[in-house]
């Protein structure tokens, strides 16, 4: 096991620098250049364009670019400079990173809760009026996109006069110092983007643990369970769902990747100040060490993401060895 | 002509000049213009004014990032020599009380206004003014300088300080706008002299200055409110200027209102839902809003709708690339009958309409029709008429010889060309589509092709592009914007043929047209005369020669709209990014 641990993450590095050297010559690839969108503004002079070009080093070839920004992490765990903002990308990541997992694992969690409770209710009472309403439910949570329920529940808010519609506090409340009015205020914005974001997942989520149960159902040890006389309850929980949730710990691991990334349309009509729109601005202005960096970093939290669930998996399943 | 009514800037500056000498005051607050024209009386202090940001600022230093949310915050907090009078757009005393200019126009004279401080307590000099011109705003390696405003073919105009509150500016040749550029901001000398080559710092080092990360404490500026506090992605607070030196009409200290928020919302649906919650007390909405609020308005929300004709914006405009590629196309688009013959086809009225739903108004040609130096060129965009834009396209003889409905160009294949417009913008993409079928319906083709919009420009100034929509900020002074109108300017980018071979070099004088060589000419001119008679005679006609010559087919300019919460008085319609544009000191709660 510990070997399997170690090779898996040594093989990381290898991957995270492929990672970065294609990111970075894709990001090339799109077109113009950082300094673009300046060029209308009269104050930038071409003097000035020339100059900030030397300054961020554009003027270097790529592979030279790119080599620079290899030893800047290497040998002074420096990750590039901003563009835009004249800043470490460190930096401007970690100020939005608190945040972005706060919501993601939140939308994570609440979409297990939900998801394999109901998954495991309509396998067992397979097309019943339960598994037809739940069925419903998610295809329909599956159809509308999580921006769209956003918006529909900001009208809805606004219909009723609430005032919660967006961001993750009050005005009053957001440099303020932490207080529990303050956390109550937090909760009280915070349950929106965590439906709107994890109802996508509760969705394909109960389905696949349907499918799954329903799988393990019709196993022999499944029926040998119930024809030794055990309760129903014991066959359930005990026999069939700890072997129909194996599959879903994989899933798991990689939605793990998500934590970093989130969800771009939903942060940004829900105003949340998490990493999707940051990238998304990132990628339109060519800020490209900011770019490479956040794509690095979601890398490697999907690649601990599956390292995780299968650590997880063989302690889970003893019949799953690594050696 | 008209030009003996234009009120002489440097009449205006030269009564002020005298009246403040003679009576040499000490600290001298400037008490705020009457504004009853715009609705604007006396408010009452306290409270607070919640705007919004589209993003977090890239920095606090204004000189060291060129962005909007930078801009509007750091408006806030800064002030230049100059400011607009925010009703007539004419120039007013700032930081200066007054100035004066030598009779050839090289040498300006600034009289600062005495007892100003900086947020921090230490006295503003003349020597904050010179160190920001000298070491700020003429660094090229400053991200959002502006060297080239005082760089003079050449030669680079010199800042000294006379004594504590007297600063000369001294200018190789004469500057016709000169004043205008005084209203960018000055910033204070004991705070950023770290930063910079006098404080031993290496030039591109201002970049790095007033980060969002840094000290807020250290962020000191003249403005009317001190930034407080700031939280990533999410808001930043200012707190009112204690020290402010403008007062309304009974001396009450302005900035009425005791803080200043500006929340970062992205995207029009996330801020519609911050201002209909009560949040946010203005905002600036789009034509694509406008309805939407209207209705609520109408349904006894508590906010007003209001619309405004402003002077900044961008005024979207077709362009033609005269030197395309495909020499045959390149013939067609130089030809004046051509753009003339599209001009017609060009449904002004339906754009508005649909595109704006009515916010906005038929275009001017370089200057904004609330501007100084307007001239109506109405009677020269000529009313939509497909028939006679066949006409026109037919007596030059490009005619539907194969019928296949569209016209040929002589034997070299169909009148045909491709339009870039930005994908991602709610204004050129439906405007694109009217064009398209519009200029179909004469038998002209128009391929679509969405690019970025922040990419519109760059693709326009290379070669490979046929035509584009693209628009260009209006300016108070024609000068401001001269490397866009004047041919062989660096944004000239519909005829680039009289641009400089090299950067920096001569234009291509041989490549102009006759009237491109007149509208040269007008533009040097205009630059360095200081008579702001004669400046406005010759922008006149340049004004007539675009609109009759049409380097490109401005479309229209979209009118401005915001909504403004009833508990706010004193609301005036601005960008919110203009310096020298600042009403928000006078926005009270009532």
């Amino acid at each position: 096991m510990f070997n399997f641990i170690l090779k898996r993450t040594l093989v990381i590095f290898p991957t995270l620098l492929a990672v970065s050297f294609i990111a970075f010559f894709v990001i090339q690839l799109q077109p113009g250049s950082f300094l673009d969108s300046y060029l209308e503004d009269p104050r930038f002079s071409q003097e000035t364009v020339t100059r900030i070009q030397e300054q961020l080093g554009l003027d270097k070839p790529l592979i030279v670019q790119y080599g620079l920004w290899v030893w800047g992490i290497v040998t002074r765990g420096d990750f590039g400079q901003s563009f835009t903002a004249n800043r470490p990308v460190a930096g401007l990541i970690g100020e939005r990173m608190f945040w972005t997992v706060e919501i993601a694992a939140l939308a994570l969690i609440f979409s297990w809760l939900i998801a394999i409770p109901i998954g495991i209710l309509t396998a067992v009472r397979r097309n019943g009026v339960v598994d037809g309403l739940a069925s419903f439910l998610g295809y329909a949570g599956l159809a509308i996109p999580d921006f769209l329920l956003g918006l529909l529940l900001i009208a809805l808010i606004l219909s009723l006069n609430g005032k919660n519609v967006g961001g993750l506090f009050s005005n009053e409340y957001i440099d303020a110092p932490w207080s529990f009015s303050k956390l109550l205020d937090h909760l009280a914005h915070l349950w929106l983007p965590i439906i709107v974001i994890g109802v996508n997942h509760v969705a394909s989520l109960q389905r696949q643990m349907r499918a799954n149960m329903l799988d393990v159902l019709n196993q022999d040890y499944v029926r040998t369970a119930r024809s030794k006389g055990l309760q129903e309850r014991i066959v359930i929980y005990r026999h069939a769902v700890r072997n129909a949730i194996n599959p879903l710990i994989s899933i798991a691991g990689l939605s793990f990747a998500e934590l970093t990334s989130g969800s771009l349309i939903a942060a940004t009509v829900l105003g949340l100040p998490t990493i999707g729109p940051f990238l998304y601005d990132s990628i339109k202005a060519k800020d490209q060490y900011v770019v490479i960096t956040l794509l690095l970093l979601s890398s490697l939290v999907l690649m601990i993401g599956n390292l995780l669930a299968d650590v997880l998996l063989a302690i889970v399943d003893p019949r799953i060895r690594y050696e | 002509m008209r030009t003996h009514k234009a009120f002489s800037v440097m009449t205006v500056s030269l009564v002020v000049a005298t009246g403040i000498l003679a009576s040499t005051s000490l600290a001298a607050p400037k008490t705020m213009p009457d504004y009853s024209k715009l609705g604007i009386g006396i408010g009452k202090p306290g409270g607070s004014y919640t705007l919004v940001l589209g993003d977090s600022p890239q920095s606090f230093m204004y000189y060291g990032a060129i962005d909007s949310n930078a801009q509007s915050v750091t408006g806030q907090m800064f002030d230049g020599l100059i400011e607009y009078n925010l009703a007539s757009y004419k120039i007013e005393p700032a930081l200066a009380e007054s100035w004066t200019a030598s009779s050839d126009g090289k040498v300006w004279t600034f009289k600062l206004r005495q007892g100003v401080k900086w947020q921090d307590g230490v006295d503003f000099t003349a020597d904050d003014v010179v160190f920001t011109f000298d070491q700020i705003i003429v660094n090229p390696e400053a991200k959002g300088g502006d060297n080239d405003a005082f760089n003079f073919n050449g030669v680079r105009a010199k800042f000294e300080a006379l004594d504590k509150y007297t600063v000369k500016f001294t200018l190789p040749v004469p500057n016709g706008a000169f004043l205008q550029k005084m209203r960018t901001f000055i910033l204070p000398k004991h705070k950023l002299e770290k930063f910079t080559e006098s404080g031993g710092a290496k030039k591109a080092d201002i970049n790095n200055a007033w980060g969002t990360n840094s000290n807020l404490d250290d962020i000191v500026g003249t403005g009317p409110f001190k930034i407080k506090s700031y939280v990533p992605g999410q808001k930043v607070t200012l707190v009112k200027n204690k020290y402010y030196w403008k007062e309304d009409a009974k001396g009450t200290q302005l900035p009425y209102t005791d803080t200043l928020e500006y929340l970062i919302v992205k995207g029009p649906d996330a801020q519609a839902a911050q201002f209909l919650n009560g949040t946010l007390d203005s905002y600036n909405i789009s034509g694509a809003q406008f309805p939407d609020f209207k209705t609520k308005e109408a349904a006894g929300a508590a906010f007003k709708v209001i619309r405004s004709n402003a002077l900044f914006g961008s005024p979207p405009h077709l362009g033609f690339n005269w030197n395309a590629k495909n020499a045959v196309l390149a013939r067609v688009f130089s030809d004046l009958r051509f753009r003339q013959a599209m001009q017609l086809a060009v449904n002004r009225s339906r754009i508005i309409d649909t595109v704006y739903n009515g916010l906005a108004t038929l275009p001017g040609h370089g200057v904004a029709p609330i501007s100084n130096y307007y001239f109506n060129t109405t009677k020269y965009l000529g009313e939509f008429d497909l028939k006679e834009a066949g006409a026109a396209l037919d007596a030059m003889g490009l005619k539907d010889t194969d019928g296949d409905g569209v016209r040929n160009i002589g034997g070299a294949g169909n009148l045909e060309f491709t339009l870039n417009y930005g994908e991602d913008s709610s204004v050129y993409k439906p405007m694109s589509t009217i064009l398209q079928n519009d200029f179909k319906a004469v038998g002209v083709k128009v391929n679509l092709k969405g690019i970025p919009s922040s990419t519109l420009l760059s693709t326009a100034r290379g070669q490979d592009w046929e035509a584009t929509l693209l628009a260009f900020g209006d300016q108070p002074d024609p000068d401001l914007r001269k490397p866009i109108w004047q041919p062989g300017g660096a944004l000239y980018y519909f005829h680039q043929a009289t641009q400089p071979a090299t950067p920096g070099g001569k234009e291509n004088f041989k490549a102009m047209t006759s009237w491109e060589k007149r509208v040269w000419t007008i533009f040097d001119k205009a630059s360095q005369t200081t008579d702001q008679g004669i400046r406005k005679a010759l922008y006149e006609e340049w004004q007539i020669l675009f609109a009759k010559n049409l380097p490109v087919i401005m479309i229209a300019k979209g009118a401005n709209a915001a909504v403004v919460s009833n508990k706010i008085g004193n609301f005036i319609w601005n960008l919110g990014v203009i310096p020298g544009y600042n009403p928000v000191p006078l926005v009270y709660n009532k």
